[in-house]
This record gives C-alpha cells, sequence and structure tokens, in this order.
C-alpha cells in the first residue's frame, strides 16, 4: 500500500494582501476582492499599459532590488510554509529525506530584463558576483538549487517547467517522491513575476484582456498577468503523524497528459484536460461522483474557457451541472508557475473553511459555459474532495485532488 | 517491477541535416522555428523507431519526459533583445512559446501524437532526474512507457553557438511489456540512472 501524502504547511505570495497572511488573503479572496489595474509594465518601457495583478514595489524592502524580486518571493513564502508546518528546520529535519520541487515558467526572468537593459547582452564577469548577490542566477534551475542550499536539502531538488501546468505539475511530482519512499517531506511550490518579456509575449498573442478577466462570462475577452509565489509542505502520513503535525488535507491524486494538438491553442473539445482529469481520479481511487468543488484554470480567454467547460462536461456528464467550479484568476490574474500551486491552496481552503470562492465579473453568461460557476458572490458548501486543474502552452493538462484528512 | 531500456538515439546538432534526409515525410513536413525543435523532434523519431513503436503513437499511456540545460536560455536572450532593441514590434508571436522549454516536448507530442504526460526539467549538469522520474512513473503504472531523454550541450560552447548540442533519448518499459511485443532490450544503458 502506497504512502498517504499530507499537506501539513502552507506559504502563499499574491498581489491579494500580499504579507498579510493566510487568512487575510483567503478572506479577501472569498470577499471578491479584484486586484487587477491597469499599469505600466514593471521595467522596460513598452510603450503603453496594461491590466495586471502586480505586487506592489511599496510592499518590498527598500534595498531589494528589481531583479531580486523571484528569489525574495520564493524564499518568503517557502519561510512561510516551513513556519506554518511547524518545522525546525535547524534540528529536525532529517535532510537525506525531505527535497523540493519548484514549477516555473520564467524563473529569474527580471534578471535578464534587467541585464540586458543596464549591461547590454553578456554581463560582464566582474559584475556577475554582484548581480547575483542573492544566490540566484536566470537559470531556470536556479531557483530550486538555491532554495535547497539555503535550507541544505538534501533529497531529490528539481525545477519543473510545463508552461501554466508548472505548479500542478511540481505538486504532482512532489508527492510522488514520498510516494515512493525517496522522501518523507517534500516541499513543493511555484513562483513567478510580472516581466515586460512575458507582457509583449502575450500581446503578441492577443491573449490579454482590454480591461477586466471575465472567466467563463459571454464576453470574455483574454486574461490579465499576475505574479505571486507559493509553497506547500509535503508529509508522508507516517511522518506527519509521528511530529504530531496539523494536517490541511491529502494529497489523493494527480495527473498529467498532453494534448498533442497545438502550441499555443488548447484542444477544443478538451481532450487532454479530461484525460488529466480521469487520471487524477484513477490515482486517487476515488468516482467521480465524491467531487465537491473544481477550481478551474479559468484564464478567461475564449478558447480556454470553453475548452475547460467541455473537458469538465465530457468527463462528468449530467454531475458536471452540480459540481461549482470557480476562477480565482478572476482576481489574481494569471501568474504562470504559481498559479497552480496558489489555486491548489484555494482547494485546500475550501476544504478546510467551507467556502467557495467567487468567479468575479460574472455578467453575462454564455450559452456553451453553462456550469455553476459559483458567480459573483462566495458560497458555503461543504467541501470534501476538490480538484484544481492547470493548462498551458504546448498542450500541458494536470489535475491534482486534494480530500479532507 | 523491473523497467527496460528498449529504444536508444542519439543525435548532434552538427549532424542534424544529415539525419533529417532519412526521417520520415511526418518530421520533413513538420515547420519549425528554432534548431533545437528540430533536434528533439529528429531524435525522438530515431528513438521511437528503434524501439519499434508506430507513428503516430496515438495513446494517453505513452509519455515524454525531457531534461534540458541553459539551450533555452538563448532562445530567451534573442527574444529579449529584440523587444528592447524594438519595443513591442519586436516580440515575435512565433519565437514567444520557444522561450518555454516545454515547448520542445510539446512539438514531440504534435509530431507524434503522444498523448500521456509531457513534463520537462531544466537543469544543469545531470540528467537523472528526468531519467528517474520517467522510470518512476512506469513503475508505478501511471504510464506504460516513456520516452525520455534529454538535451544539452557537450562542452562550452560561444552564446548562440549550438552546434555542440546534442539529443540523446530513450524508451523505457516494463520488462513484461518488452518481451510481449518481442523487443529488443539494450542491456549497457545503465549510466542513464547513475
Amino acid at each position: 500500500m502506497r504512502e498517504r501524502v499530507l499537506v501539513t504547511g502552507i506559504g502563499i505570495i499574491t498581489p491579494l494582501r500580499p504579507f498579510a497572511g493566510l487568512d487575510s488573503f483567503w478572506n479577501a479572496l472569498c470577499a471578491g476582492e479584484d486586484v487587477i489595474t491597469v499599469k505600466d509594465p514593471p521595467f522596460l518601457d513598452l510603450g503603453r499599459k496594461w491590466p495586471m495583478a502586480a505586487i506592489e514595489r511599496s510592499a518590498f524592502p527598500d534595498e531589494m532590488r528589481t531583479e531580486e524580486k523571484a528569489g525574495f518571493l520564493a524564499e518568503e513564502a517557502l519561510r512561510r510554509a516551513m513556519h506554518d508546518s511547524g518545522l525546525d528546520i535547524k534540528s529536525s529535519l532529517n535532510r537525506n529525506r525531505a527535497g523540493i520541487v519548484v514549477g516555473t515558467v520564467l524563473g529569474n526572468i527580471l534578471y535578464k530584463e534587467v541585464t540586458m537593459a543596464e549591461n547590454g547582452f553578456v554581463l560582464p564577469d566582474n559584475e556577475k558576483k554582484n548581480r547575483h548577490r542573492d544566490g540566484y542566477n536566470d537559470s531556470l534551475s536556479s531557483l530550486a538549487s538555491g532554495l535547497a542550499d539555503k535550507y541544505r536539502l538534501s533529497g531529490p531538488v528539481i525545477t519543473v517547467s510545463t508552461a501554466c501546468a508548472s505548479g500542478t505539475d511540481a505538486l504532482g511530482i512532489a508527492a510522488g517522491k514520498i510516494r515512493t519512499g525517496q522522501a518523507d517531506i517534500m516541499i513543493a511550490g511555484g513562483i513567478d513575476v510580472l516581466s515586460s518579456f512575458a507582457l509583449a509575449g502575450f500581446h503578441s498573442l492577443q491573449a490579454l484582456t482590454h480591461d477586466r478577466v471575465r472567466p467563463f462570462d459571454r464576453n470574455r475577452d483574454g486574461l490579465a498577468l499576475g505574479e505571486g509565489a507559493a509553497f506547500l509542505i509535503l508529509e508522508s502520513d507516517k511522518h506527519a503523524r509521528s511530529r504530531g503535525s496539523r494536517v490541511y488535507a491529502g494529497l489523493s491524486g494527480y495527473a498529467s497528459r498532453a494534448d498533442a494538438n497545438h502550441l499555443t491553442g488548447p484542444h477544443r473539445e478538451g481532450r487532454g484536460l479530461s484525460a488529466a482529469i480521469r487520471g487524477a481520479f484513477l490515482d486517487a481511487e476515488m468516482d467521480f461522483s465524491e467531487l465537491d468543488y473544481i477550481n478551474a484554470h479559468g484564464t478567461g480567454t475564449p478558447y480556454n474557457d470553453l475548452m475547460e467547460t467541455r473537458a469538465i462536461k465530457n468527463v462528468f456528464g449530467d454531475m458536471a451541472y452540480r459540481i461549482p467550479v470557480s476562477s480565482t484568476k478572476s482576481m489574481l490574474g494569471h501568474s504562470f508557475g504559481a498559479a497552480g500551486v496558489i489555486e491548489a491552496i484555494c482547494c485546500i481552503l475550501a476544504i478546510r473553511t467551507g467556502v467557495i470562492p467567487p468567479t468575479i465579473n460574472f455578467h453575462e453568461r454564455d450559452a456553451e459555459c453553462d456550469l455553476d460557476y459559483t458567480v459573483n458572490v462566495a458560497k458555503e458548501k461543504k467541501v470534501g474532495i476538490a480538484m484544481s486543474q492547470s493548462a498551458g502552452f504546448g498542450g500541458q493538462n494536470s489535475a491534482v485532488l486534494f480530500a479532507q484528512a | 517491477m523491473k523497467n527496460v531500456i528498449t529504444g536508444v538515439s542519439r543525435i548532434r546538432m552538427n549532424a542534424l541535416n544529415e539525419v533529417m534526409a532519412d526521417l520520415s515525410e511526418r518530421t520533413q513536413a513538420f515547420r519549425s522555428v528554432c534548431d533545437l525543435e528540430r533536434l528533439t523532434v529528429a531524435a525522438v523519431e530515431l528513438v521511437l523507431k528503434e524501439a519499434g513503436i508506430l507513428i503516430p503513437v496515438g495513446k494517453d499511456t505513452v509519455g515524454i519526459y525531457i531534461g534540458i540545460d541553459d539551450a533555452i536560455e538563448e532562445i530567451k536572450n534573442e527574444y529579449l533583445r529584440n523587444i528592447v532593441e524594438e519595443g513591442l514590434l519586436g516580440a515575435s508571436p512565433l519565437l514567444f512559446p520557444f522561450t518555454s522549454p516545454n515547448a520542445l516536448a510539446a512539438q514531440a507530442t504534435i509530431v507524434f501524437d503522444i498523448r500521456g504526460e509531457s513534463i520537462v526539467m531544466p537543469c544543469r549538469g545531470s540528467m537523472k532526474n528526468i531519467a528517474a522520474y520517467a522510470d518512476e512513473r512506469v513503475c508505478e503504472g501511471s504510464m506504460k512507457m516513456a520516452i525520455t531523454g534529454s538535451i544539452f550541450s557537450l562542452e562550452k560552447a560561444a552564446p548562440g553557438d549550438r552546434q555542440n548540442h546534442e539529443a540523446s533519448f530513450y524508451v523505457i518499459e516494463s520488462a513484461e511489456s518488452a518481451t510481449s511485443r518481442g523487443a529488443r532490450t539494450y542491456e549497457n544503458e545503465t549510466e542513464l540512472f547513475a
């Protein structure tokens, strides 16, 4: 029998009450607080503004440089998760049995922007040390290896980059390391920051909204970029019980499947996502009828939201209409690699509090998006099992299930 | 459950054009944006053929798992340099998807209709994480077969020079599966998991 995987710590920083703690974040989210506003890009001047969910510069320490934002957010979210779990990193942790998985799409992209704008294409050797004073560089694997070094973790150290499913895949991969007996504790999280790089890219693909994110609404016109970092402490049941950990929920199932269809557009019928959802239920050995809540990828683009709706209907049939679905990206924007972990946390908190967060900015029903989207106002419901699903460029699809423990 | 390797391929970028000439129409017809993409797709076709797997694959029980070094950073640099120099007009919608390393695995899934897991792990140095994960997924029964490999530079090269890049792929499956379909197994590839 395989080892159960439990969530025993949460650390989250998003543009919504960024450093005010988990309860404050959750209360604001369930109140439908929208932090998406029109702003200039964070560093490079691109000659225009976009709606985005940004963590205000004033929320960070004065001494933090622009290019240190990703490292700072990752460290701070991880520190909060460790503290929340009650793990004593200095004495009680068997570091050989603890590891980390970080999901990210662009990692320390601001290093590149700052370096290129200030120093040209290549940073002189004598400036590299100063530029990377926080211990990270612009290599995608740098954040995971840097965090592992700082916590002296000797177990698995992995970076996963599967576009906007990176965070969800990080959780699944980390859980697998515990299930297969390779680790007792895995720190799993996601991190990405706003950048001109990403804004220009999504603009060029005409994927950005003109004003508000309206997931599943008939007039939805695109996504807004966001940023954040979120980490979960995952522990084997045995390890968690032995130290008397508080348990938020169990991570019960995970699966990932490829659309094998198109590089930037989802399969129109949700073939890959349907397969990922079925795979996660198979992995969890659960029945579809047990599901109480879906936190959707819900980017607010015409194609994604229709694809997700179809995938949910493909899998759940008539039951689909009775499962509350919400998109928290309507408030938080799309934070790429962090999104899957932030949305997993929303599932865990829905289980814990019995409140389903709303999909805000929903005003007009789309004839084809006809599920129960928990529109505009949060609702109370006992949630025993919740699912977070993610999709991404390249036809990435992942689903992760959490259950009351 | 013991896994075995039933296919191996290895292509170096400087030999890619030569190799491409012998590949299927499917691979030759595929329109690519960058050389790493062509290298990946060519190496995956070779390993599928070597393992005797029919193309298109068309199954969600076959996954692809790729480790990649910092080669992808050069694509990001090219994309960003265009933005720095030309502003929004420099943002290429064709190049942007390739600034995410998963695009390489994604192109292989599209060309060969591989519908299982598609996982990319950026790394420096050892590629053991990706091979070990692919092996685990087959052991657990999450996937019946794993196409796993890496794209990496053999030695330090000048920025933008990817001629020293190599794609190296393997097919992993259970011994039972390999035996049942009469696949040849490779005994001397144990360094994959070192």
